[in-house]
């Protein structure tokens, strides 16, 4: 006995290491993305009922104009809009992140799907602007 | 108070839904619309939040865990988003009162599923690969398939993509119902590989139907912020309770409560119809 042990499902290809390098990239964007969201949400929600605010009060709509100066001055609106934004953009970032490992491993037909798929994320985001104004 | 009451129910519809590997969202429209008198379209966008939201975390430990599959769930999710986008149109162009009776038929067909022990169930961990009766695939299908199975029949599995990304754009829902049966039935991806898969996918398709209800004015940010706590709470909690919970108990209270929700949303439906 040497003490040795063997690793019993060790990954056996070349490919294998980059693969699993990109799995965890993403596992730990997505979850490092979904706690900073709901973060940032709960910091809004306890703004919102600082300020006398609840669901069933008129609700702010979204403009992108006003962001900024919204959160900036820590308003709960703009708090609550900047939570639901990193809520959507962090699938978003998943696939921008993905394209990129693919990109460096020149696999194109990956490289294809995310970008195909980001496109429809842009067209679904003009078409209801073109839709609503 | 109301604020406490909207975060605990999304509490529950968190615990409940992680604990039977639904997600949350076939819960809070009902909750939302039956409880606390939301539109169904707005209920529909704050759903849409929520199950990206209970999917991010849960996604990230599969990925991590190398149980999802990156490769299939892209290329499964360009088709999702695509149904979500379309979807997400049509949820604008078609009555409230349709949208909530498509909801109920929802509902009774998830009761179902779960009486059957159907899609909704997660595999045991030493759950072997399924075995193929097919012949060797090739092209995109070798390419997607994972350790241990082959993945075949992608041309149908993009199709009910389709399919689950409209109705999960018009219902406010993950999608898992259509998308975990067509994975492991029709495409011979292992019952587990699919779950882990299909709530990877759940983050894109919901956000490309969520940006069309946020740039529409659809998705309130007190509601939507306030229960997305409280389902991404649940959700948590649900995950470290999996083992101590009586599922089968459990999944028949579950059942009793979509056929009620089912019946709510029938009348509701009645009720807006114009």
């Amino acid at each position: 006995m040497t003490g040795r042990h063997e690793e019993p499902r060790q990954p056996t290809a070349d490919e294998a290491t980059p693969r699993i390098g990109l799995d965890h990239a993403i596992g730990r964007l997505l979850i490092f993305g979904t706690y900073a969201a709901v973060a940032i949400l709960t910091v809004g929600v306890i703004a919102m009922a600082a300020n006398g605010l609840g669901p069933g009060d008129p609700a702010p709509a979204f403009d992108p104009a006003r962001l900024g100066a919204d959160i900036l001055a820590l308003r709960p609106d703009g708090l609550l809009w900047l939570g639901l934004l990193a809520v959507i953009a962090t699938p978003i970032g998943r696939v921008v992140v993905s394209l990129v490992g693919y990109a460096h491993r020149r696999e194109l037909s990956m490289v294809a799907v995310a970008a195909a798929i980001l496109g429809v994320i842009a067209l679904s985001i003009i078409l209801a602007i073109t839709l609503e104004s | 108070m109301e604020a406490g009451l909207i975060m605990l129910g999304g509490g529950l519809a968190g615990v409940v839904g992680s604990l039977l590997g639904l997600g949350g969202g076939i819960l809070i429209v009902p909750l939302l619309t039956l409880g606390f008198g939301l539109d169904v379209r707005t209920a529909v966008g704050v759903s849409l939040v929520c199950v990206i939201i209970t999917s991010g975390a849960a996604a990230g430990v599969y990925l991590e865990r190398h149980v999802a599959n990156l490769r299939l769930g892209m290329t499964l999710e360009l088709f999702t988003a695509l149904g979500a986008l379309a979807g997400g149109l049509i949820a604008f162009a078609i009555d409230e009162a349709l949208i909530a009776g498509l909801f109920a038929v929802m509902l009774v067909y998830a009761a179902v599923s779960m009486m059957r022990r159907g899609p909704t169930e997660t595999a045991p961990a030493t759950e072997l690969p399924t075995t193929h009766e097919e012949p060797r695939v090739e092209g995109w299908s070798s390419r997607l398939s994972g350790e241990g199975y082959e993945v075949r029949r992608v041309g149908t599995g993009a199709v009910g993509s389709v399919g689950a990304g409209v109705v999960s754009a018009l219902l406010g829902v993950g999608g898992g119902l259509v998308k975990v049966p067509v994975m492991h039935l029709v495409m011979g991806v292992p019952l587990r590989v699919a779950t882990a898969t299909s709530n990877l996918m759940i983050g894109i398709t919901a956000t490309a139907s969520a940006s069309i209800y946020l740039f529409r004015g659809e998705i309130d940010a007190y509601f939507a912020g306030t229960i997305g706590i409280g389902v991404f709470l649940g959700a948590t909690l649900g995950s470290r309770l999996a083992h101590r919970v009586p599922i089968a108990v459990l999944r028949l209270l579950f059942v009793v409560v979509l056929l009620y929700s089912a019946l709510q949303m029938v009348l509701l439906a009645l009720e807006r119809a114009p």
